[in-house]
C-alpha cells in the first residue's frame, strides 16, 4: 500500500509538471528567430534594397549585357553572352528588392522619415526603370500587392511602358523635392551604402536619373524630354565630377561580397572566358585610347607574320625568338611569370602558306558571335577552360576581390554629360554639346585612373568632337565598361554603335528586350499574354511573339535600331 | 526518472529472489514430470517450449530434442505449455509423470493478434482496415543496416525507396504521397513513443558538398524489432491524430516474456558488397573536345582515341634526360570504378538477455554495426544499448519502461551531389588516367596544399574521399515509463509518459586546392530535437451476452522542441593555415554564423469505442480533438472522427467448409494535419554586407487565418480465406481525399511574394491493394512452400487549387520537370518544347523546325509547348515474397516489381553532354555509310524513328569517325570526320519548309557539340525494374551442448534483376532529396530525377549466425 501511495503522489507530481510545462499555445507560436515587421527600422531596411539593385546592375553590365553591345565575349559557356540565347528570363530578384524597397517605404512612413521616404521613392524609380526598359511592358499600379485581398492583387496586370515611364519620372520629381530640403534627420550612415547619408547627393543622383529617363522617352515624347532636360539643367544639381558617380564599393571578404570575376573563388574560370571583343577593343587602339591596358592585358604570346616560313605555322611557340620543340603553350600562370622574368614569347606564320591573315596585334580581341569562340586566333589549345595565347584577356584588376576600379557602377557623371552632349546637339537649350561631350570624356578617363591622357586624347582624330550624334553615342559606348546595359538602351534608341551580330546568332539583327520568365508565365499567364500580344513581332516569330526580337513600346514606330 | 526506471527492475529482481529461498523452505519436491513435444504440422520435435507450472515462476524449456523434464513443486500441478506460432496448452498433471503433447499451430488468419493504435493488441479479423504486418523473424534471415528497407516489396500500399548506398536516407510512403508540401513520411511510434524521422537530413557545408546524413529513423535497431504494423489509411491510424495522415509504422520491440527463463540470444553478421554494373560510359577516347587533342582540363570524352597505340605528352608522363615530358601511350582504363571502391563491408553483432521472474521481465540488448562503405574511407558505425523491463508492483499495478540508447557515428558521409564533391563522379573525370596513378593525392611537399590531378579544374577522386570529411555524431534517447493500473477486471487504466531526444553534431573539414572551394572550409553544425508526451488511456471492457464492448478515453499532451547551430567559413574564404580545422582559422570577417530554435505543441483528448457482436460483427467508432500551437487561436482545434465496420460472413452463414474466412470490411475516417512552427506571422530575416548585418522582407507571403487541413478517407475490402486458411487474399479499395492543404505554391514574383501559403485545393488518391498468400506444398515429411503476393495500383490527382492558379510546379529543371495541372494525375514530367511543324496535313507533321543558321533545334519557351514526357508514379507494383522449408532448411526470397512510369536522369544528361556516354554514340544515325540520297530515304521512311525527337533520344545524322559513320566537317581543324546534323526542316517563309537531310545546304557540326542540352526528353527514360531484394538460405544447425539454437543464414540483397531503361541506373534512386531548391513546391524531395547517382549496382553477399542459450 505504501508504493500506491507514493504512486499517487508521483502521478500528481507527473500530472503537475505537464500542467506547468504546458506553456500557452501563442506563446509557444512566438518566433523567436526574427524580429517583427511591425518593430523594422527603416535603417536596417536600407542596404536589402541598396545593395542588392546595386550587385544586380553590376552583374548585368560586367556580364550578358557586355556581350550583346560587345564590349567582351566568352569562350566557354558562351551562348548566352556571344549569341543572346537567353531563354525565358525571370525578373524575381528584381521584384524582391521593390518588395524590401515598398516595406522602406511604409517604415519611412510610418515613422515619418522623409529623408529614407526619398531613398524608397529614387530606388523604385531606378528598379522599376530597369524592369521596363529590359522587358517592356510590366506590372507597375499594381505590382507588390500580394498581401492584399482580391485575384487583382495576387496576380497583378502589366501596365504598359509608357505609364511606368511617367510613374518613374513622377517619383523621381517627388524625391528630388525632399532632397533639396538638405535634411537627412534619422539616418545612421554606414547603412547608406552609396552616399553615407548626404542628401545633397542623393540630390544629384536622382537628378541625374531624371536626365536618364527624360532621354530615354526622347523619341517617342520629344517635347517631354525636352523640356524635362532642360529643366534639370537648370537647376545645375546633377553629378558633375568624376568623383561623384554612384557606385558600391565591393567587401572582397567573401564570394557573395567580392567582384563577380574574383580569382579567389572559382580557380579563374570566370575571369578566363572573358575576352574583349574586336568590335571594342579595335576601335579603341584604332584611336589609342588611354584606357585599353586599365581594361585589358596583352596577349601572351603574339603571331608574328613571317614570309620566309616553310610551314604555314610554328607548330611550338618562341621564347625570345628560338623555338621551344614541343611545347604549344603554357598555362597562364607560368606565362604571367615567365613573362614578367623579361622573357618575350611569339609564333610565326606564313600568311602565304595559311592561306589568311591572322591577327598579329599586342592586344587581341576575338570578334562578336563566333561559332567556336576558343578557336580564334589559330588556339592551340582549344577547349572550354582553356586560356587562349593568342588573344588579350582582361586586365589583372578583374582578377581581384574588391578595391581600385572594382566598383558597382550605377550611374556616373560622364553618363550625365553624354546626356547633356546629346541634348545639345539636339539643339536643345542645355549649353554647348561639345563641352558636354569634352567633359564627359574627361570624367570617364578620370573614373579610370588616365585622367592625365584626357589633353592629348581628346584632340586625337575620331575622338575630336565632330558634333556628329553617332561619336557621342560611340563615346559613351566605351564610358560604359561594366555598365554596359545603359550602352544597349542608347543602341536601341539610337542604333549607334552600328553593331552587327555574328555569324551563330539565330537571327540576323541584335536583340531589343529580354523575354518574360517561366515564373510570370506560368503563375501570371493571362496578363503576361496581354502583354506579349501589344509586342511588335520583327525577327523569331517561330518562337512566339515572347521573343528578345520583339518590340516594345519605347521602340515601336521608332525605326529604331533596326 | 529513467534511472529510476533502470533500477526498478533490479530490485524487483533481488527481492523475488528472496521470496523463492522462502519458496523452497515451504514446499517439499513432489515429483518430477516429463516428455517430448512434437509440431502436429510436420511431427518434428519443438525445441524452446516453454512449460510452465502455473501460479509459480517454476519451468523450463525443451530441449532440441523437444523434451523437457520438470522438478514440480505443487500438488495439484498444472502445467502450461506456450511457444510462439502454436496454440497454448494447459495440462493438468495429476498423477502422470510423463505427458507427451503434440502441439497445434496457431490458426493464422482467425486469430492473429495485430497491434493497432496506441498500442493496442486486437484480433486481426475484427478490424474494419487494412493492417500491413511484418513479423521479427520474417527478416531474421537477412541483415538491414536501416530497418525500413525490411518493409521494401513486403506490404501492399507501401513504397521504399532508398536515395543511395548504406547509411543514405531512406524514403517510405504509405498509398502514395497525399501531400505536397510535406515529405509524406508516416508517423513512426517505437513501444508507444513517437519517434521524429524526416528526410530532409542534407546539408551541404562548403562549395557543392552535398551530404545525405540519414534519416533518423536508422538509430533503431532492426534486430531489436519483434514485429511492425503498417496502419495504412486514417481509419487505422485516426487515433494518432495530427500526425498520422501519412499513416503510422508501429514498431514493437522485442520484450522479455513471463513465464521465460532467461535466454541469451547472441548474433553475428557480416555483409560483403561488390559493384557489379558500372554506366556505360566509353573509354573510347580521351578527354578533349576534338577528335586528335587531348585536353586533361576537358570534360569532354571526344578527344584522342584509346588502346590505339597513339602517344602524346599526358600529365604524369616522365621527364627525358633533355628535360622534354615523354609522350606516353594513351590506354583507356575502363576499370577505374571497379578499382576505386573498395569492398563495403558491414557487420552487425549483437547480445541479448532476455528473462523474467515471477514478478518482472527484462531484456537487455547492444548491438553494434560497423561499416565501411565502397567509396574508400567513408563509414558509418551505431551502437544500440536497449533496455526493457514490466514490473508488478502489486496484482493491479504495473510498471513498464523501455530505454533505447543510441549512438551513430561517422567519420566521412560520401557527399552526393553534381559535379563537387562528390567522389563517385569524379572517378568518371578522365577516360585514360589510371586511377592507380592518381592514389597519391597530394603533390609532393605541398601536402595539405595542392592536390595532385591531371588537371586543375577537375579534382582527384581520392583528394575527395581522404581529404574532405563529413563527420557526425548522433546521440539519441528514445524511452518510455508506462504505468498501468487495473481497476477491476473491466477497468484499465494507463499513464505514459515518453521521451525521444537526439544531438546530432557535424563537423565537415574541407582542404586546400578543392576546386569548388579552392582554400577548403571549415564547418560545424549541432541540432537537437526533443519530443515529449504525455499519455493517458482508460479502458472499460465489458460483455453483455452476445455483445463485447468496450470503451477508451484519454488525453495526451506533446511538446517538441528543435535548435540548429551552425558556424563555418563563408564561401571562397577558406582557412588562413591550411589543413588547421578550427573556427579560429577562420578570417574572423568570413564566418558565417547561424542559429534558430522553434517549439511546437499538441494538446489532445481523444475516445474509442468498440462493438463486437457473436464474434462475427464487429464496429469501432474513434474521436479525437486536437489544440495546436502552430495554428492561428480560432482554427487551433480541431475535431475529426473515424468508425469501421468488419463482418465475418462466414460465422453468419454456412458456407462450405472449404470456405475458412470470409470477411467484409469498410472505414471512413477523417484525419486533421496542422503545420510547421510560425507559420502564421512573418518576421524579418537577417542578411549581411561584410559587417553590416541588415534586415529583409521575407518574400512567402504568410497565412495569418490557417486552418488545419483535413484528410478524408474511405476503404472497403475483402479477406477470403480457403483451404484450412491455406489460401488468403485479402482486397482493399481506397479513396482519400486531401483537402485544404496547407500549400506553400508559387506565384507572379510581380506580386511582391513568390511564394505564398495557400490553404485550399484538394488532392485525391485513390487504389487498390491486392494480398494473395498461399501455402500450395504442405507436407508431412517437412517440407512446405509459403506464397505471399502484393500488388497495389494507385493514382493521386490535382483535383481544386486556389482560385486564379491552374498549375503547380513540384520541381523545376531546364525549363521542365514535375507540373500538374489542376484536374492532371500529380507526377506529371515534361520537357522544354522545340519548334516542330504542327500542321497535320503537313508531310513534314511533327518534324523539328531548325534554325536557318545553324541547323539545330530552336526552344519553344512557351508554357503550352512543353511536352508531357511521362509521369514519376509507376502504373502499377508487385511484390512476392516465398518461403520454401525443408526440415531445418528455409529458402526465402523476396521480389519486387515495379512497371511503369518514368524517370529522367541527369547523369546522362551531363554524361551525353560531355560525350562520355556509350548509349549517345550509338543512337548516332550513320550517315556517312550511305549516299545522300540513300541517306534522305532512310530517313523519310521512319521519321518516327529516324527524325522526330523521343523519350531517350533526339535523332543526329553522323558519328565520331569516319568508320562510324561520320560526315565530312566543313568546321574541322585537320580531322574531318566528326561531322554530324540534326534532322528536320528549315522554314524558308511562314508554312514551307526546306528539308535538312542531308546534302547540300545542311548544316553539320562537330559531333561533340550536338547533344539536345536543353530538351529533358532526350534523358527521359522508363522507370520499370524488377528486383530480387532478398535472398536468403538459412538453416537450423543440430544440437550443440549448452545451446538451445543455432541458426545460420547466408544472403543477399537488393539484386537488380532487370530494368526497363537499361543505362546503369537504378530507377528507384531517381529520387532527390534537396535543400530548399527556389521555384520548388515540394522542396524535401524530387521525385522522377535522377542526378549523379552514380555508385555502381552491388551485389552484397551476407553471413549470419543467431545462437541462443
Amino acid at each position: 500500500m505504501k508504493i500506491i501511495n507514493s504512486l499517487h503522489k508521483f502521478i500528481i507530481a507527473l500530472v503537475l509538471l505537464t500542467a506547468i510545462s504546458c506553456d500557452s499555445l501563442d506563446e509557444i507560436n512566438e518566433n523567436p528567430n526574427g524580429i517583427s515587421p511591425t518593430n523594422a527600422n527603416p535603417n536596417f531596411l536600407l542596404p536589402a534594397v541598396m545593395r542588392q539593385a546595386a550587385l544586380n546592375i553590376n552583374n548585368l553590365g560586367y556580364g550578358d549585357m557586355a556581350g550583346t553591345v560587345q564590349h567582351t565575349q566568352k569562350d566557354g559557356w558562351f551562348t548566352g553572352h556571344n549569341v543572346y540565347e537567353w531563354g525565358l528570363q525571370d525578373w524575381n530578384g528584381w521584384y524582391d528588392i521593390l518588395r524590401n524597397n515598398r516595406f522602406l517605404m511604409e517604415r519611412a512612413e510610418d515613422t515619418g522619415l522623409d529623408f529614407h521616404k526619398g531613398i524608397a521613392l529614387t530606388m523604385k524609380s531606378f528598379l522599376f526603370g530597369t524592369i521596363t526598359d529590359l522587358w517592356g511592358d510590366a506590372p507597375y499600379t499594381m505590382a507588390l500587392r500580394g498581401d492584399q485581398p482580391g485575384l487583382e492583387n495576387e496576380f497583378p496586370a502589366f501596365d504598359s511602358q509608357e505609364v511606368i515611364y511617367e510613374g518613374v519620372i513622377n517619383d523621381l520629381k517627388a524625391a528630388a523635392q525632399i532632397f533639396s530640403k538638405g535634411n537627412n534627420s534619422g539616418i545612421i550612415a554606414q547603412y547608406d551604402l552609396y552616399f553615407k547619408g548626404n542628401a545633397q547627393r542623393w540630390h544629384k543622383f536622382t537628378n541625374s536619373l531624371l536626365l536618364r529617363y527624360y532621354m530615354r522617352l526622347s523619341a517617342k515624347k520629344p517635347d517631354f524630354a525636352k523640356a524635362g532636360i532642360e529643366e534639370i539643367f537648370r537647376t545645375g544639381v546633377f553629378l558633375s565630377a568624376a568623383d561623384e558617380d554612384v557606385v558600391m564599393d565591393y567587401i572582397g571578404a567573401s564570394m557573395g561580397d567580392s567582384w563577380p570575376s574574383s580569382t579567389d573563388f572559382d580557380a579563374g574560370s570566370n575571369y578566363r572566358r572573358i575576352k574583349p571583343t574586336t568590335t571594342l577593343i579595335n576601335r579603341m587602339l584604332e584611336i589609342n585610347d588611354p584606357r585599353v591596358p586599365v581594361w585589358f592585358k596583352p596577349v601572351h604570346n603574339q603571331w608574328v607574320e613571317d614570309l620566309k616560313l616553310t610551314t604555314s605555322i610554328d607548330p611550338f611557340i618562341r621564347e625570345n625568338g628560338v623555338i621551344l620543340p614541343g611545347r604549344v603553350s603554357f598555362s597562364d600562370l607560368v606565362y604571367v611569370q615567365r613573362i614578367a622574368a623579361g622573357n618575350v614569347y611569339t609564333r610565326h606564320y606564313n600568311p602565304a602558306l595559311l592561306g589568311r591573315k591572322l591577327d598579329t596585334g599586342r592586344y587581341v580581341g576575338v570578334p562578336a558571335g563566333l561559332e567556336n569562340p576558343s578557336a580564334y586566333n589559330l588556339n592551340p589549345t582549344e577547349g572550354q577552360q582553356v586560356e587562349n595565347q593568342h588573344v588579350s584577356q582582361l586586365s589583372d584588376h578583374y582578377k581581384g576581390r574588391s578595391g581600385g576600379i572594382l566598383k558597382a557602377r550605377i550611374i556616373s557623371a560622364s553618363e550625365v554629360h553624354f546626356i547633356l552632349a546629346e541634348a545639345a546637339q539636339r539643339g536643345w537649350n542645355v549649353g554647348n554639346a561639345q563641352t558636354h561631350y569634352n567633359n564627359a570624356i574627361r570624367f570617364s578617363l578620370q573614373t579610370w585612373g588616365v585622367g592625365p591622357g584626357y589633353e592629348k586624347y581628346i584632340t586625337r582624330a575620331g575622338v575630336a568632337y565632330d558634333g556628329s550624334l553617332k561619336q557621342i553615342i560611340e563615346q559613351k559606348w566605351i564610358a560604359s565598361w561594366t555598365t554596359a546595359t545603359e550602352s544597349w538602351f542608347d543602341y536601341r534608341r539610337t542604333g549607334f554603335p552600328a553593331l552587327v551580330p555574328g555569324n551563330s546568332s539565330a537571327e540576323p539583327v541584335m536583340p531589343i528586350r529580354f523575354t518574360y520568365g517561366n515564373n510570370e508565365i506560368n503563375f501570371n499567364s493571362k496578363n503576361v499574354g496581354d502583354a506579349i500580344s501589344r509586342l511588335e513581332v520583327t525577327f523569331g516569330g517561330g518562337r512566339g511573339a515572347n521573343n528578345q526580337w520583339s518590340k516594345p513600346w519605347l521602340i515601336q514606330g521608332t525605326g529604331k535600331p533596326w | 526518472m529513467l534511472g529510476l526506471a533502470l533500477l526498478l527492475p533490479f530490485l524487483a529482481e533481488a527481492k523475488s529472489k528472496g521470496s523463492s529461498v522462502i519458496d523452497e523452505d515451504f514446499f517439499q519436491t513432489t515429483a518430477t514430470i516429463g516428455g517430448k513435444i512434437t509440431s502436429k504440422t510436420d511431427g518434428l520435435s519443438l525445441p524452446g517450449v516453454t512449460v510452465l507450472e502455473k501460479g509459480t515462476s517454476n519451468g523450463t524449456v525443451t530441449d532440441v530434442e523437444g523434451i523437457y523434464l520438470l522438478t514440480l513443486r505443487g500438488e495439484k500441478a498444472v502445467l502450461v505449455f506456450s511457444y510462439i506460432g502454436f496454440e497454448s496448452v494447459e495440462i493438468t498433471v495429476a498423477s502422470q509423470s510423463t505427458i507427451n503433447l503434440i502441439m497445434e499451430e496457431t490458426s493464422q488468419a482467425m486469430n492473429e493478434i495485430v497491434i493497432t493504435a496506441l498500442g493496442i493488441g486486437r484480433e486481426k479479423k475484427s478490424l474494419g482496415y487494412s493492417v500491413g504486418e511484418v513479423k521479427g523473424d520474417a527478416v531474421r534471415n537477412v541483415t538491414q543496416e536501416n530497418a525500413i528497407n525490411a518493409l521494401a516489396g513486403r506490404v501492399a500500399g507501401v513504397t521504399v525507396n532508398q536515395t543511395s548506398g548504406v547509411g543514405s536516407s531512406t524514403s517510405i510512403v504509405i498509398r502514395g504521397a497525399t501531400s505536397l508540401t510535406s515529405d509524406n513520411q508516416p508517423l513512426f511510434v517505437i513501444d508507444g513513443v513517437p519517434v521524429s524521422n524526416s528526410l530532409g537530413n542534407m546539408r551541404s557545408m562548403g562549395g557543392r558538398n552535398e551530404v545525405d546524413y540519414g534519416n533518423q529513423i536508422s538509430d533503431l535497431n532492426p534486430d531489436d524489432i519483434e514485429s511492425i504494423s503498417v496502419l495504412k489509411g486514417p481509419s487505422a491510424a485516426a487515433l494518432y491524430g495530427t500526425r498520422a495522415g501519412n499513416g503510422v509504422i508501429l514498431v514493437t520491440t522485442k520484450k522479455g516474456r513471463k513465464g521465460e527463463r532467461m535466454v541469451v540470444n547472441f548474433s553475428s553478421s557480416n555483409v560483403f558488397e561488390q559493384p557489379v554494373r558500372f554506366l556505360d560510359f566509353h573509354y573510347g577516347f580521351s578527354n578533349g573536345n576534338r577528335v586528335g587533342l587531348l585536353d586533361e582540363r576537358s570534360e569532354f570524352w571526344a578527344g584522342i582515341p584509346l588502346d590505339q597505340g597513339i602517344s602524346a605528352v599526358q600529365w604524369n608522363s616522365p621527364v627525358g634526360p633533355d628535360g622534354k615530358r615523354i609522350p606516353t601511350e594513351m590506354n583507356s582504363y575502363r576499370d577505374n570504378m571497379k578499382n576505386f571502391l573498395e569492398a563495403g563491408v558491414t557487420s552487425t553483432n549483437s547480445l541479448a538477455i532476455t528473462g523474467s521472474t515471477d514478478k518482472t521481465t527484462y531484456k537487455l540488448g547492444y548491438t553494434n554495426m560497423s561499416h565501411n562503405g565502397l567509396i574508400p574511407n567513408s563509414d558509418l558505425f551505431r551502437h544500440n544499448l536497449s533496455f526493457s523491463a514490466g514490473f508488478d508492483i502489486t496484482e493491479k499495478l504495473k510498471l513498464s519502461t523501455d530505454v533505447n540508447l543510441s549512438k551513430s557515428l561517422s567519420n566521412d558521409r560520401p557527399s552526393t551531389g553534381n559535379r563537387g564533391a562528390n567522389a563517385a563522379e569524379s572517378v568518371y573525370s578522365w577516360s585514360h588516367v589510371n586511377i592507380a596513378d592518381l592514389r597519391d593525392y597530394w603533390l609532393p611537399g605541398q601536402e595539405e596544399f595542392q592536390q595532385r590531378a591531371p588537371s586543375d579544374n577537375m579534382d582527384n577522386p581520392y583528394f575527395i574521399a581522404y581529404g574532405i570529411n563529413n563527420g557526425f555524431v548522433r546521440d539519441r534517447v528514445m524511452g518510455n515509463m508506462k504505468l498501468d493500473y487495473k481497476w477491476s477486471e473491466n477497468l484499465n487504466s494507463h499513464l505514459r509518459m515518453s521521451y525521444d531526444t537526439y544531438a546530432e553534431n557535424r563537423e565537415t573539414k574541407i582542404p586546400y586546392s578543392y576546386t569548388r572551394d579552392r582554400r577548403g572550409g571549415y564547418h560545424l553544425q549541432d541540432i537537437n530535437q526533443a519530443e515529449s508526451n504525455l499519455e493517458f488511456l482508460t479502458t472499460y471492457k465489458k460483455d453483455v451476452g452476445d455483445l463485447n464492448l468496450s470503451f477508451s478515453a484519454g488525453a495526451n499532451a506533446m511538446n517538441q522542441n528543435f535548435r540548429d547551430n551552425y558556424m563555418g567559413s563563408r564561401e571562397g574564404v577558406g582557412l588562413v593555415v591550411p589543413g588547421l580545422y578550427r573556427i579560429s582559422n577562420i578570417r574572423q570577417d568570413g564566418i558565417a554564423y547561424e542559429n534558430s530554435s522553434s517549439r511546437r505543441a499538441i494538446y489532445s483528448v481523444f475516445g474509442l469505442a468498440s462493438f463486437g457482436f457473436k464474434d462475427q460483427l464487429y464496429l469501432d467508432l474513434t474521436a479525437r480533438n486536437d489544440w495546436s500551437s502552430t495554428l492561428p487561436a480560432s482554427n487551433r482545434s480541431y475535431f475529426y472522427p473515424s468508425a469501421s465496420l468488419s463482418w465475418i460472413a462466414n460465422y453468419t452463414f454456412n458456407l462450405p467448409e472449404n470456405i475458412s474466412m470470409l470477411k467484409f470490411r469498410a472505414g471512413l475516417a477523417q484525419v486533421g494535419n496542422d503545420t510547421s512552427p510560425y507559420a502564421i506571422i512573418p518576421v524579418m530575416g537577417n542578411s549581411n554586407w561584410g559587417n553590416l548585418v541588415f534586415n529583409t522582407y521575407p518574400g512567402n507571403l504568410l497565412n495569418s487565418n490557417l486552418a488545419p487541413e483535413i484528410n478524408t478517407s474511405f476503404e472497403y475490402g475483402m479477406d477470403l480465406n480457403l483451404f484450412n486458411n491455406r489460401i488468403t487474399f485479402e482486397g482493399t479499395y481506397f479513396y482519400q481525399e486531401n483537402r485544404n492543404q496547407i500549400l506553400n505554391v508559387q506565384g507572379p514574383s510581380s506580386s511582391g511574394f513568390p511564394t505564398r501559403q495557400i490553404n485550399a485545393g484538394m488532392i485525391s488518391s485513390r487504389g487498390w491493394e491486392i494480398m494473395l498468400g498461399g501455402s500450395p506444398i504442405q507436407n508431412a515429411n517437412g517440407l512446405s512452400l509459403d506464397v505471399n503476393i502484393n500488388f497495389t495500383r494507385m493514382r493521386t490527382r490535382l483535383e481544386s487549387l486556389t482560385d486564379g492558379m491552374d498549375f503547380i510546379n513540384l520541381w523545376d529543371e531546364n525549363n521542365g520537370g514535375a507540373q500538374t495541372f489542376v484536374g492532371d494525375d500529380i507526377g506529371n514530367l515534361y520537357s522544354r518544347g522545340y519548334l516542330k511543324v504542327e500542321d497535320p496535313k503537313s508531310p513534314y507533321y511533327q518534324w523539328p523546325i531548325l534554325t536557318a543558321t545553324q541547323g539545330t533545334w530552336q526552344p519553344d519557351n512557351r508554357r503550352e509547348a512543353r511536352v508531357k514526357v511521362g509521369n514519376f508514379n509507376p502504373d502499377f507494383i508487385m511484390g512476392m515474397q516465398t518461403v520454401l522449408r525443408y526440415k531445418k532448411w528455409n529458402l526465402q526470397a523476396s521480389f519486387d516489381l515495379r512497371m511503369g512510369g518514368e524517370f529522367q536522369s541527369f547523369t546522362y544528361r551531363f554524361g551525353g553532354s560531355n560525350w562520355k556516354s556509350e548509349l549517345q554514340m550509338n543512337d548516332l544515325i550513320p550517315g556517312g555509310l550511305y549516299t545522300d540520297a540513300e541517306l534522305v530515304a532512310l530517313l523519310k521512311s521512319d521519321p518516327g524513328k529516324y527524325i522526330i525527337p523521343k523519350n531517350g533520344n533526339f535523332p543526329r545524322v553522323g558519328g565520331y569517325t569516319e568508320a562510324t559513320g561520320g560526315l565530312p566537317n566543313p568546321l574541322g581543324t585537320g580531322i574531318n570526320y566528326d561531322g554530324v546534323f540534326i534532322p528536320g526542316v528549315i522554314q524558308i517563309a511562314p508554312g514551307e519548309y526546306r528539308e535538312h537531310l542531308g546534302g547540300a545546304g545542311t548544316f553539320v557540326r562537330p559531333a561533340s557539340t550536338q547533344f539536345p542540352w536543353s530538351y529533358n526528353q532526350q534523358v527521359t527514360f522508363d522507370a520499370s525494374f524488377l528486383k530480387l531484394r532478398e535472398l536468403s538460405i538459412g538453416y537450423d544447425l543440430p544440437n550443440i551442448k549448452g545451446i538451445s539454437s543455432t541458426n545460420v543464414s547466408i544472403f543477399s540483397r537488393n539484386i537488380i534483376l532487370w530494368t526497363a531503361a537499361n543505362i546503369g541506373i537504378d530507377p528507384e534512386r531517381a529520387f532527390q532529396i534537396n535543400g530548399n531548391r527556389q521555384g520548388d513546391t515540394a522542396n524535401v524531395f524530387r521525385q522522377g530525377i535522377e542526378l549523379q547517382n552514380v555508385l555502381p549496382w552491388t551485389i552484397p553477399f551476407g553471413f549470419k549466425l543467431n545462437m541462443t542459450f
